[in-house]
């Protein structure tokens, strides 16, 4: 029978001298990798590739606090802890708190999820939305890219074979207005069909930064710098006058082929929804 | 221990045993020696078997297939008909149909067999959905077309009359899909040997039914074969003649093989491969004359899939309940059972009347709004009531009860303010729908096929129930008790009720067709009324066989008479708001009435109300599985979703207290009553509140946006 190889380190310095010399694959909650790999019941899943625990590593990998550059998230950290943290921008605490069910929300983590790229995947998308940075360590030492970087397409990152996901950075971001919503075949453990993210920073009636970001639409997060700029800037009176424009700039970003009408017109129609709701005065906060 | 009187409220016999996970179901048991089994299936819809080639089998393992078969053996199950095959055989009829059976050791090699079995298949053009069956796509299924069974009822007047006189004609067509059971514990059997005896422990809702159609497989006699129900999480009908899929392969390999055997489907397994819900078709032209319903006819269309297994029984239901709860002057109902080359379709709680009972409510709610008339209004008007005449051209024989059930939710809900209020296309809608389900097998069927008997036997103070049928979730064990306890006036305690074996009990007919309390319980309180009188005698057992009740005429070769011994009835409320930026629909309000007779055990009807309407409300909405060249698209339990807890809100009910003469206590069948009308309540409420009419189930969001679009909007 195919053995597997697997380790079970201690430390992340244990951790990091494994991934360089084996390659081992880091397995966090497992929360995919074992759903990949299943073949039946009462049949060990074979990895094609020597694997690493890291579950144990969570007073290094699994703390979420605030520093000076922003908010660090740990690699490790939950779903449930993610979305119990006030430190957390909104969108990104509402994405954790709508993944799977509560079983799932208490196994899967950060890491796993980022690691994994789907595109069906609920946290890149608002962490991209806030320019969020990924901290990659192996032995030879620390490096950050941006999410949206890293993630290269689906199921593909710029992941070294020797390093491992430390953790998440989201830089201070200044919103007034929030919005997150995700639509799923139903209500709890569903996979997303779509998800959306926006927010304004609007200060004495002017937009001063305008940001949207649509999950699960194609095989990335999909952000447009170029449509967003539209509406930068603007007097919020001004802002209905250059929706139709923004839509159009935003629409021809997604791929016809990844998103079918439906998708494609609920997005249209959510965020259209959103930028009016601020234009005509809306007071800050969160919205679904 | 305290005496039970009948409506106690009790804890079920089952509930610890569950939740703690002490219950030992099929994939629970072991035996020394014990070997695994993995289907082999065909991954073609149609198509002439040319050539299976195996790997070198290891030492060990081995490969079991219809020339396995014994020589005074069939190739067939023995379901209601023969012709399902144990084995495919020269060819293969739709996609996962057994072509044979890995047995061996270990399961990880069996899974590597299976992988690396070439089976070559000379493909030909399948039928998939009941228009390519209409247009006999592929070349003809059956002997001359893919017509599999047809039967037709008709009540009033020549319907070429009542069309000439009417006013208005409004014709529509209405299709529902493949619905999965997706009960909790997947498919699985353990086949073992005692003596010269086969024995199978066995997830299913009718040991007798595995029996009677697995024996014939290997040319032995009934009593050669023990089945022995493993405690069954789940079935809704997909353990009801499905088991017979595993069970007859597994006697085979038992056969030949000899040593204990075991087969567990993974949750993708019972997904792509076990029996769903008949997708349907359903043409109703209706005849309106001065704001009056005058006529209605229909043509009914079944996908029965490849085999015919208990499609006509489901089709005599879909017709019978193709009125609706209404007294309709003048019908005329034809139905067809199509064969086509897609997984078998077979009971699904509610057993055919479903589609049909959607199709006519949405029927007449569109008749209403077009004509002007509140829905319910309309459909009040209209009631069946004692006496009225069925479209078998039998008759009512109870007191219906329905106008009370309906001002009952109507207040409840605030109905009538509702209605007028959120008005059509607000994006607020509430809905109500009306509905039944004939107790027990259609026609004479409980007196003619099934005889069914039960006892009891006592053994000093403690009495064992002795019938063939089965929990399987439902509630049966307790309720069961609860009816022997509470007429012996013992505790509930000291009766048992031991999972069936068939070599121990009597038959008393299938776990299915709501019969259990309305026959079994009615069988076992006569038994328990005998044993109270003669409690003194020591020792003993009562045994009965079923008394059919008089004033019943049926006859099955024309399908005149009364269809039922007795309806439940149901009413249901659905109120949501549909987000109009996504289209998702978010249910506010459920309120339902039920007229089960009486509520043996009211905790249990409770969990039947919620479920059955919950699991009625995901076909409406959320349960699409798609066939695609006759594969499934949706195999797992994230891209094929069932309601959770997060989806709908808390429930409101009501009974209806109406006792039923022939049931005990006065219960009649209910398990799948509450499963038949939320959908088309549901449906109205989300017509209402999007302002467009539909015509098929179920919704998701990308089909509402669909349906806008056709609409312009
Ligand atoms: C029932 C169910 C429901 C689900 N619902 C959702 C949902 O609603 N939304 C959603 O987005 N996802 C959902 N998922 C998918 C999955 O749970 C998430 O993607 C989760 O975040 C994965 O985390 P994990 O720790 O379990 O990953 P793992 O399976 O352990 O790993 C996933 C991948 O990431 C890599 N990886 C993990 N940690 C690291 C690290 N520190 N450094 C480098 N690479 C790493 C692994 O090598 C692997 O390639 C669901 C899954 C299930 C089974």
């Amino acid at each position: 029978m195919d053995e597997v190889k697997c380790f079970i380190p201690k430390s992340l310095d244990e951790a990091l001298r494994i991934r360089k010399e084996f390659h081992a694959k880091p397995l966090a909650g497992g929360s995919d990798l074992m759903v990949s790999y299943y073949k039946g019941i009462g049949i060990a899943p074979v990895f094609p590739f020597p694997v690493m625990i890291i579950s144990n590593l969570s007073d290094e990998l699994g703390t979420i606090r605030k520093e000076d550059d922003g908010v660090h998230i740990g690699a490790l950290s939950t779903p449930n802890e993610i979305a119990s943290s006030m430190v957390v921008p909104y969108p990104v605490r509402k994405a954790a708190s709508l993944m799977g069910a509560p079983s799932l929300r208490n196994t899967a983590t950060i890491g796993g999820n980022i690691g994994n790229a789907s595109p069906k995947g609920d946290l890149p998308q608002p962490l991209i939305l806030l320019d969020a940075e990924v901290v990659l360590r192996s032995v030879d030492g620390e490096r950050r890219m941006k999410v949206d970087d890293f993630i290269l397409g689906s199921k593909k990152t710029a992941l070294a074979d020797d390093e491992i996901i430390t953790g998440i950075v989201i830089p201070e971001v200044k919103a007034t207005h929030y919005f997150y919503h995700k639509i799923g075949m139903r209500r709890a453990n569903a996979i997303s069909k779509l998800s959306l993210s926006a927010l304004f920073d609007v200060e004495d009636g002017v937009v001063v930064d305008f940001r949207a970001s649509s999950g699960a639409a194609g095989p990335k997060v999909r952000r447009s710098r170029d449509a967003e700029e539209i509406l930068i800037g603007l007097k919020l009176d001004e802002v209905s006058g250059k929706t139709g424009e923004f839509l159009s700039a935003w629409n021809s970003i997604l791929s016809p082929h990844a998103m079918p009408e439906y998708r494609r017109a609920s997005t249209r129609r959510m965020l259209l929804g959103f930028i009016e709701e601020v234009a005509s005065g809306a007071l800050p906060g969160n919205y679904e | 221990m305290a005496r039970i009187s009948i409506d106690d409220d009790v804890r079920r016999n089952d509930a610890i045993e569950k939740a703690s996970g002490l219950a030992r179901y099929a994939s629970d048991y072991f035996f020394p020696d014990m070997l695994y089994a993995r289907m082999l299936r065909s991954k073609a819809p149609r198509g002439k078997i040319r050539k299976i080639q195996t790997p070198v089998l290891p030492y060990g393992y081995y490969f079991i297939s219809a020339k396995d078969i014994p020589e005074n053996g069939r190739n067939a199950l023995h379901m209601i008909s023969e012709d399902w095959r144990c084995f495919a055989d020269g060819d293969v009829r739709y996609v996962g149909e057994t072509i044979g059976l890995f047995v061996g050791p270990e399961r990880s090699v069996l899974e590597s067999l299976e992988r690396n079995t070439y089976v070559e298949i000379e493909e030909e053009e399948p039928a998939i959905s009941i228009d390519d069956a209409i247009n006999v796509k592929g070349g003809p299924i059956l002997e001359k077309d893919d017509v599999f069974c047809q039967l037709y009822c008709q009540k009033g007047r020549d319907m070429d009359e009542v069309f000439g006189e009417a006013d208005k004609i409004i014709e529509e067509t209405f299709e529902t899909g493949f619905q999965e059971h997706v009960h909790l514990e997947t498919n699985g059997a353990v086949i073992t040997k005692e003596g010269e005896k086969y024995v199978l422990y066995i997830s299913c809702q009718c040991p007798f039914y595995v029996r009677k159609s697995i024996s014939i497989v290997i040319g032995a006699k009934d009593e050669d074969i023990v089945v022995r129900q493993s405690t069954t999480g789940g079935a809704f009908g997909g353990k009801e003649h499905f088991p017979d899929v595993l069970a007859g392969p597994l006697l085979v390999a038992e056969y030949v093989i000899g040593k204990p055997i075991k087969l567990i489907f993974d949750r993708r397994e019972d997904m792509l491969y076990s029996v769903k819900r008949h997708p349907s078709k359903i043409w109703y032209k209706s005849a309106i004359k001065d704001g009056k319903l005058t006529g209605v006819k229909g043509k009914i269309y079944y996908n029965a899939g490849a085999y015919l297994s208990s499609s006509y029984v489901v089709l005599q239901r879909g017709v019978f309940h193709a009125n609706g709860v209404y007294d309709i002057p003048s019908t005329y109902l034809e139905g067809f059972g199509m064969a086509t080359n897609t997984f078998p379709s077979c009971a699904f709680r509610g057993f055919g009347a479903p589609q049909t009972l959607f199709a006519i409510e949405m029927h007449l709610t569109h008749i209403a709004r077009r004509i002007g008339v509140d829905p319910v209004e309309f459909k009040r008007s209209m009631f069946l009531k004692k006496g009225s005449e069925t479209v078998t051209n039998g008759h009512i024989v109870e007191n219906v009860v329905l106008g009370s059930m309906l001002d009952d939710i109507a207040t409840a809900s605030d109905y009538w303010r509702k209605s007028r209020e959120y008005g059509y296309g607000s994006g607020r809608g509430i809905g109500m729908s009306f509905y039944n389900h004939g107790g027990a097998f259609t026609g004479n069927g409980e007196q003619a096929i099934i005889k069914a008997h039960a006892r009891l036997k006592k053994t000093g103070e403690r009495v064992t129930i002795e019938v063939g049928s089965t929990e399987m979730g439902q509630g049966f064990q307790t309720t069961l008790r609860k009816i022997a306890a509470a007429v012996l006036e013992i505790p509930m305690e000291n009766v048992d009720y031991p999972n069936p074996d068939t070599s121990v009990v009597p038959d008393s007919g299938p776990t299915a067709a709501s019969r259990s309390t309305m026959i079994v319980g009615r069988l076992i309180e006569r038994c328990a009324v005998e044993m109270k009188e003669r409690w003194g005698e020591g020792d003993f057992s009562v045994e009965k066989e079923y008394e059919h009740p008089d004033g019943h005429p049926w006859d099955q070769s024309t399908f005149r008479g009364d269809a039922y011994l007795g309806y439940g009835w149901g009413a249901c409320c659905v109120e949501l708001e549909v987000d109009k930026r996504t289209n998702e629909v978010k249910v506010v309000g459920i309120w339902s009435s039920h007229d089960i007779g009486k509520a043996i055990d009211e905790k249990i009807v409770h969990g039947q109300i919620n479920g059955g309407i919950i699991q009625s409300l995901g076909y409406a909405s959320m349960e699409k599985m798609e066939n695609k060249n006759g594969h499934f698209r949706q195999e797992s339990m994230s891209d094929y979703v069932i309601p959770t807890s997060m989806d709908f809100p808390k429930q409101e009910y009501f009974l209806e207290d109406n006792p039923y003469e022939w049931g005990p206590f006065g219960a009649k069948g209910m398990g799948e009553l509450v499963f038949n009308g939320a959908d088309a309540a549901y449906v109205d409420a989300l017509e209402r509140a999007l302002g467009v009419e539909t015509f098929k189930i179920p919704l998701p969001s990308e089909d509402i946006e669909e349906a806008l679009r056709k609409n312009g909007r």
